[in-house]
């Protein structure tokens, strides 16, 4: 029953006038069963091209045993590793304007007006290193005597750089073994977005070291709760590890240095607030962040020296007692190292994943992977239930994949949306492995070379066509950055690509063969 | 396969309106959706804000409720091999660093995700644009690799469909629109005018009975679409087991999207084509 209707096809099949066949008897070189000429085969560079990638691929990928386990030298994202991720936004807006007074009076005038930072990027850009909303800007440039062209959140390149070293550096000192800050700028190089990824850290640690400003203050009680500022983190020149003072007492804390102009500073506000003169009414308070880290009256020997006339270069932030207290001294101790980022940030976006979930997520792409491979196996043997057709088939997609990974492995870590779409790429690679068979095999078996290489490159036309389609669709992802898609793009162009220029000529050398046996 | 497709078993206007009119409740239905919501499809935590907790824990629902009542719990999934999926709306700083000390606390060993209401909303920005400039794109590609018109507008109003069809489903099977779907939305674009291509390219480009061609170019392009439906098939059991959700929504948007293909590829674009053809001939 079965096998009329395939005659029945073939039949039909062959009522068709195929224009290219015409010169000639469509089937001509089935000479009998002569076997695979494997070594015209491996010689043709199709082939052998894509034989010493996928070798290449292998090595690159380098799977192995270690410690019971295996490993490879793919990159794993956050989805499948242990660590986390912090998006911060930048609370700042970078504003070209216009102005008739001079730049630096009006610079002048804006910073005083919303009592912050103003930093002159551009030849008429400013950066306001304080967030507000659009009409606060345009109200407080008009005030200040010019006019808004464009207002953009985020900061100048440089500014962006800066926050971008300030970060590595609290990372750093933080010990983790990987961790990559991004900024995410926008075709104007504006910034307005880093995003932080580090391996191996829980989510709390990296909210306290980077999910802050880090901003260090030392103010001093006047009266009731109301406080003044005396210095900021920037005039301290070099931060102590740890320590526990006295030594040995679980008391923590951090010793740090004031640079001179920072100690005069200290002790003529010590001495005009009533900190040396009455200790306990007016405290020392400092601050990380606007979150007290420290609050207790001047010592007695402290305040001798300063009443004295004698600046105070060595100070001393107890952080509290035990486990707890010597967290904050160290959280304190690289906010105080690294300084403070020039803006405030925000937590935009934020995510931790755990050893355990990282392996199981892991496990299951492999799973999923695999699945799909013998589904699509299954598929495709139901349909020519030949295996001489379909394991060539299933062999070339999976030489697309270890391919495809061999170059991800330097560019991009895997996570589990870059993982659906290898699947992906993996389902309709195999799509156009159809249209090449079934184009070549139009007219039952394999005609003539001449004939074969037309019905080829017909095939090749669609699949180009459809190729290019999924490229421009993706292209919007890889140009944009939006999250952690842009891995997902790329993964899915490179895959397409990969198999219209190496794989899928392959095939087509490589099927030719097996049907013209 | 004992199927023959048969493009003369329907009259061509038929096989054109059905689909349309599919289109147009599909459409009706974002529109709804728009109208409730402010978006066709209903933004998930990536674009609306808000903290995505996946854990495995044999607590149940309610025991998770009550540990997390003091939080913006909206929901609670359970899933396959005691996989629980909690949903957090969006939260002050402050709120969601102590949620986060008591999940680390409670539950070490779970995936945390948290958007901020104002980040998801740059984010939804953006993937609308991707969105539409994706298919802008593939339009164009579309046009310069067949260079007429009715044959490039049948392929890309039945990917048009497909891409509205699988993304009305998402509301029916309350799939949210998340970075993980938008990306599945973005691959139907690019994926399904692959057999439309194959059916038009065929039609186009060869010579010989029509009837025979489309019957060809359906052998051909259903098992195409079948390997792709395998595949995501696979990742949808598998995630769902697995308790994977970013994978297991974006293969149910593939699934919608490709089962919406073959609907739109064999009825609507190979209806059209045969109109366009009919027509031509008659002239």
């Amino acid at each position: 029953m079965k096998k009329e209707k395939k005659e029945q096809r073939i039949a039909r099949r062959e009522s068709e006038t195929d224009y290219s066949s015409s010169r000639g008897p469509a089937v001509t070189t089935a000479g009998g069963s002569r076997g695979i000429d494997w070594r015209s085969l491996l010689k043709d560079w199709r082939v052998a091209l894509v034989l010493v990638l996928v070798l290449v691929s292998v090595v690159a990928i380098f799977p192995h045993f270690e410690n019971g386990k295996v490993e490879t030298n793919l990159q794993y994202g956050l989805d499948l590793n242990e660590g986390a991720w912090i998006q911060l936004e930048l609370q700042s807006e970078v504003v070209t304007f216009e102005t008739t007074a001079k730049v630096s009076d009006f610079v002048d005038a804006l910073s005083k007006d919303l009592d912050t930072d103003v930093e002159l990027v551009g030849a008429n850009q400013i950066e306001i290193r304080k967030a507000l909303t659009d009409d606060q800007v345009r109200d407080a440039v008009a005030k200040a005597g010019g006019s808004v062209v464009s207002i953009q959140q985020g900061v100048s390149k440089t500014t962006a750089d800066d926050i971008k070293r300030i970060l590595e550096n609290k990372i750093n000192s933080l010990g983790t073994r990987d961790a990559k800050v991004n900024t995410l700028s926008g075709i104007t190089g504006i910034t307005r977005y880093i995003r932080i990824e580090m391996a191996g850290v829980d989510m709390n640690t990296a909210q306290e070291i980077v999910g802050k400003q880090g901003k260090f203050e030392i103010r001093i009680v006047t009266t009731g709760n109301a406080s003044e500022h005396v210095l900021f983190g920037d005039q301290i020149t070099s931060v102590g590890m740890p320590a526990q003072e006295p030594p040995g007492s679980n008391n923590w804390g951090v010793g740090f240095t004031l640079s001179e102009t920072g100690a005069t500073a200290f002790r003529e506000s010590a001495v005009s607030f009533g900190a040396v003169s009455d200790p306990d009414n007016h405290h020392l308070v400092m601050q990380l962040d606007n979150a007290t880290v420290y609050d207790a009256p001047l010592s007695t020997d402290l305040a001798a020296q300063l009443r004295g006339g004698q600046n105070v270069r060595q100070l001393f932030a107890s952080t509290g007692t035990g486990q707890e207290g010597q967290d904050a001294a160290t959280t304190l101790e690289i906010h105080l190292r690294a300084g403070a980022l020039p803006v405030d940030v925000k937590v935009a976006g934020s995510g931790s994943v755990s050893a355990v979930l990282g392996d199981h997520f892991k496990l299951m792409s492999l799973l999923a992977a695999l699945f799909a491979v013998i589904t699509v196996g299954f598929v495709v043997y139901y349909r020519y239930r030949e295996p001489s057709i379909v394991l060539p088939m299933v062999l070339t997609n999976l030489a697309e994949m270890v391919i495809l990974l061999g170059i991800v492995r330097f560019i991009i870590q895997l996570d589990l949306a870059t993982i659906a779409g290898l699947i992906a790429v993996l389902g309709t690679g195999i799509d156009q492995l159809i249209i090449i068979t079934d184009e070549i095999l139009h007219e039952g078996k394999v005609p003539s070379p001449n004939l074969y290489l037309k019905r080829l490159a017909r095939a090749l036309g669609i699949i180009v066509a459809s190729a290019a389609t999924v490229v421009v669709a993706m292209l919007p992802l890889v140009l944009m950055d939006l999250s952690t898609l842009r891995g997902f793009a790329i993964v899915t162009i490179l895959g397409v690509l990969i198999g219209v220029l190496i794989t899928r000529p392959a095939y087509g050398r490589v099927i030719m063969a097996v049907l013209s046996r | 396969m004992g199927f023959r497709y048969d493009i003369n078993k329907y009259p061509p206007k038929m096989m054109v309106t059905i689909p349309l009119i599919v289109l147009l409740v599909a459409l009706a239905a974002l529109g709804v959706n728009t109208l409730m919501t402010g978006m066709p499809v209903t933004p998930g935590m990536d674009f609306a804000g808000g903290t995505a907790v996946t854990v495995f824990t044999t607590d149940s629902e309610d025991q998770i409720a009550a540990s997390f009542s003091g939080y913006p719990l909206l929901d609670v999934e359970t899933g396959i091999n005691n996989g629980k999926y909690l949903k957090f709306g969006p939260m002050e700083d402050a709120e969601f660093r102590a949620l986060s000390a008591v999940i680390t606390e409670k539950y070490p060993d779970a995936k945390i995700d948290q958007i901020g209401a104002s980040f998801g909303a740059t984010l939804q920005e953006q993937a609308v644009i991707a969105l539409v400039f994706s298919f802008i794109l593939m339009a164009i590609v579309v046009f310069l690799v067949f260079r007429t018109f009715v044959p490039s507008l049948a392929v890309i109003i039945s990917a048009f469909s497909d891409i509205v069809i699988a993304a009305a489903l998402m509301n029916v099977f309350s799939i949210p629109l998340s970075l993980g779907t938008t990306a599945a939305l973005l691959m139907l674009i690019g994926y399904s005018v692959d057999s439309d291509i194959l059916l038009t390219n065929r039609v186009l480009k060869r010579q010989g009975n029509l009837a025979d061609k489309m019957a060809g170019a359906f052998d051909t392009g259903f098992i195409m679409t079948s390997t792709a439906i395998a595949a995501a098939l696979a990742m949808w059991v598998v995630s769902l087991v697995g308790q994977v959700q970013i994978i297991h929504e974006i293969s149910s948007v593939i699934l919608f999207g490709l089962a919406a293909d073959i609907f739109n590829t064999w009825v609507l674009n190979a209806g059209i084509l045969r109109w366009y053809l009919e027509g031509r001939e008659a002239k």
